[in-house]
């Protein structure tokens, strides 16, 4: 059958299947509708306008594993200088369908259009056949990002001035500030998920845990899962069960990412949620009614084993990271147990850290001396337990090159 | 990128009209997969976004496809499928099948092949990929209630005309009309139909400055008369359509069937209150108010139009032979133009508008926030220690 240019053109193969979907003068509706294998050839011949094939790129190689597929690097066929981020839909094993949680991630991306929020570019399909049962399988069509924080954070040569780190920080709460503002909790934060392309243009990414919430005039408190977050960037509300949180999760994150710009590997690395609420009463102080007066209310409260008498240390703890006594003064107010005190993204972005000397400068000129594309998923495992760890880059291995940059594989 | 709206040569000339089926045949088609996903979701206790949400990409989907490539009953089960997992309100497939098992013929039933499970599955990702994945879909009943809230008025008839607005929409999804019209212009036109056949005027409202000569006028602009006039036809033609089954040659029904309609239903004592912020259930079986139109979905088939009736509202030129004002209304008012001619020489796209507040979406970047790189205007000190 020849391939149409339009949709509205394609003609229906009646005629190549004589008999095949009755007389096309039938008055009953259901005589007139196609079989099977008219149907099938329908579905494969049929430019669907609305949704490309994957064809159109050329995948260049795997960069990392997202919250539900795996994640591909590849070039535009159309346009060889242009890299894109490609992330499988999985869908094998779904009983209901395309997954509720890919749908939840397309369209908050479809919401969200911000310089610090990766760019959804299109839905792209592969071409249904015999071989897939007549069912695609799709692909979310990002710009690609040349690295991510937890990768050049894993690498020593990676080195950032503090003009730089304000830059860092800056953009990540813009990113926050943008995203809450549109009523969205990212709740997955971490180094990881925190993409920077080669020009030091930070993204948000990976809103696979992402929702909307509200805030509820009606005073019926939200029912959210509190599964959600990396355990080692899991604030304290959630650990204790609250299931009516916001936006001040995502902000407990990005005090953690932020302490990371210095520590270069995660803060508190537990292993468990109960060792997470120690490292966290360890840095900040016994979790008590005296600092967080509602606390009491939480489900696990009584449950979890609270450590008692712990002096609060953030400042005490970072200063001989971050030396610097904004950054400081910063993250004691983003690591605050009591949410409801917790400074928000625009609390946050208002602080002096940002409007003092040395001014947030652009990261560009340093990750120009780099090019090899770090991505957490390419780099060596990062030892946990260790906060001074600083992990050795392997030696690049790869044959593919854009631009310049390297893709490391190991 | 493909807008999702066709002016009305376009919808003539749908694929399924390329495939042969006729116009009426096609709108017929397009109003009963309307209202087995309206009827199923209502059985589910779904919202009315998520059946609303469901039939706009149903009438979506047969912009590209045609109704003799999937038939129309299996596509309206994905549909709302879709749209349960869309807006949080997610029903397990097999159980949506089941449901829409029950409100149709077996015969009808057939068209779900020997696997219906399999079959919307496999048509999931056609109607996704038909879609574009443009998942997030708006609704007239957000405006309807916004707008309700700036207008001025006797509480209870303004709550009757609201009432009266929200079951018009809730018909106008078994039109085309979310395929011609943005939501806010749907809104606006099903609620100046209420407030006629409500006797409810609106002669002042929130927010009204000397520029706006109707209330609409604070929320769309450019909407002519005559085109809220041709919108509320659309939906006032729902009531005077026989649901028996029509031969696809066969003459097309009466078109005086509106005047021929019998006068306002008396009222029947029911009263119930309707909170703006607690919008009344699609899923109602009638709409509480006792002189509120009758028409729930189950209602239009066979039976007579009931609403129909409220065309008499409208100036006699407009139903046919003339008939005179109804005698609650002192006479047609001044603005009312003659409708087209016949109901679809009406070829060219009116006007486009914008509207003047742009509600909610699309997303935007707040004003207050500061922009990278600048000191914010109001930046409090916090000593370092």
């Amino acid at each position: 059958m020849k391939m149409q240019t339009s949709s509205r053109d394609l003609e229906h193969n009646q005629n190549h299947h004589p008999g095949s979907s009755g007389s096309a003068t039938g008055t009953h509706p259901h005589s007139t509708t196609m079989n099977m294998r008219d149907k099938e050839k329908y579905i494969e011949t049929f430019l669907f306008p609305n949704c490309d094939l994957t064809e159109k790129y050329e995948k260049v190689t795997k960069i990392g594993q997202g919250t539900f597929g795996e994640v591909f690097k590849a070039r535009d066929k159309s346009n060889p200088k242009k890299f894109v981020a490609m992330k499988k839909v999985l869908m094998d094993n779904e009983k209901e369908g395309f997954p509720i949680t890919a749908l939840r991630e397309i369209r908050i991306l479809q919401l969200l259009k911000h310089e610090n929020v990766v760019n959804l570019i299109e839905i792209c399909r592969t071409q249904a056949s015999q071989h897939n049962r007549y069912r695609s399988t799709f692909y979310l069509v990002f710009d690609f990002c040349e690295h991510d924080l937890a990768g050049l954070l894993s690498n020593v040569n990676v080195k950032f001035s503090l003009g730089e780190i304000k830059k860092v920080v800056q953009q990540l709460l813009n990113g926050l500030y943008y995203i809450h503002s549109n009523k969205i909790l990212h709740r997955d934060m971490k180094a990881a998920n925190v993409l920077i392309t080669k020009n030091g243009v930070l993204k948000l990414a990976d809103f696979g845990l992402a929702r909307a919430f509200s805030t509820n005039k009606s005073g019926v408190p939200n029912r959210f899962t509190n599964r959600v977050v990396t355990l080692w960037y899991r604030p304290p509300e959630l650990l204790l069960g609250e299931r009516n949180y916001g936006p001040p999760v995502d902000l407990w994150g990005a005090g953690c990412i932020m302490a990371e710009m210095w520590t270069r590997s995660p803060i508190m690395q537990g292993n468990s949620e109960q060792h997470q609420l120690t490292l966290i009463s360890q840095l900040c102080g016994s979790i008590t009614p005296a600092v967080w007066p509602t606390v009491e209310t939480l489900d696990l409260y009584k449950k979890m084993d609270m450590p008692q008498k712990q002096k609060r240390k953030v400042k005490e703890r970072l200063t001989p990271y971050l030396k610097d006594p904004y950054a400081c003064d910063l993250l004691d107010k983003l690591l605050v147990l009591d949410p409801s005190k917790r400074a928000d993204a625009d609390t946050a972005l208002n602080h002096d850290f940002f409007w003092t000397d040395p001014m947030p400068c652009d990261l560009g000129k340093m990750l120009g001396n780099h090019t090899t594309s770090m991505f957490e998923f390419l780099a060596p495992p990062r030892r946990a337990n260790q906060m001074r760890h600083h992990s050795m880059p392997r030696p690049a291995a790869s044959t593919i090159t854009d631009g310049g940059y390297q893709d490391r594989v190991f | 990128m493909p807008g999702w709206y066709y002016d009305k040569k376009e919808l003539r000339h749908s694929p399924s009209a390329q495939d042969g089926i006729d116009y009426k045949t096609e709108m017929r088609y397009r109003k009963e997969g309307a209202r087995l996903i309206i009827n199923t979701g209502s059985k589910m206790d779904l919202g009315y976004n998520t059946m609303a949400t469901g039939v706009v990409y149903y009438h979506r989907f047969y912009m590209f496809h045609s109704f003799k490539q999937f038939p129309r009953y299996v596509t309206a089960c994905c549909c709302l499928f879709l749209a349960g997992k869309v807006e949080e309100t997610p029903k397990k497939c097999k159980d949506i099948i089941k449901t829409a098992k029950s409100l149709l013929t077996d015969q009808k039933f057939t068209t779900f092949g020997e696997d219906p499970k399999e079959e919307v599955m496999t048509l999931e990702r056609i109607l996704l990929q038909t879609i574009k994945f443009d998942l997030q879909v708006e609704h007239p009943y957000q405006y309807l209630l916004k707008y309700a809230k700036c207008l001025k008025g006797d509480k209870q008839k303004l709550q009757k005309m609201v009432q009266m607005a929200w079951t018009f929409v809730n018909d106008s999804l078994c039109t085309t009309l979310a395929l011609q019209w943005e939501p806010e212009i749907i809104a606006v036109a099903l609620m100046y139909l209420a407030g006629k056949l409500s006797k409810f005027e609106v002669v002042d409202w929130m927010g009204r400055n000397t520029k706006h000569c109707r209330w609409w006028d604070m929320f769309v602009e450019d909407v002519t008369m005559d085109l809220l006039e041709d919108i509320c036809h659309q939906v006032l033609d729902l009531y005077s359509q026989s649901d028996a089954p029509i031969h696809p040659d066969s003459p097309p029904l009466h078109s005086n069937a509106k005047q021929q309609m019998p006068s306002l239903r008396p009222s029947n004592g029911q009263e119930k209150t309707l909170s703006p912020d607690r919008p009344p259930s699609v899923n109602a079986k009638g709409p509480p108010l006792s002189d509120v139109p009758q028409f729930p979905y189950q209602t239009f088939t066979g039976a007579p139009p009931p609403a129909a009736a409220y065309a008499s509202v409208f100036p006699s030129s407009m139903a046919g032979p003339p008939g005179g004002p109804p005698p609650h209304l002192s006479g047609p008012p001044p603005h009312i133009a003659a409708p087209p001619p016949a109901v679809f020489s009406y070829v060219n796209h009116p006007p486009p508008f914008s509207t003047v507040v742009p509600p909610g979406a699309p997303p935007y970047f707040p004003a207050n926030a500061p922009p990278p790189g600048q000191p914010p205007q109001h930046r409090p000190y916090y000593p370092p220690q």
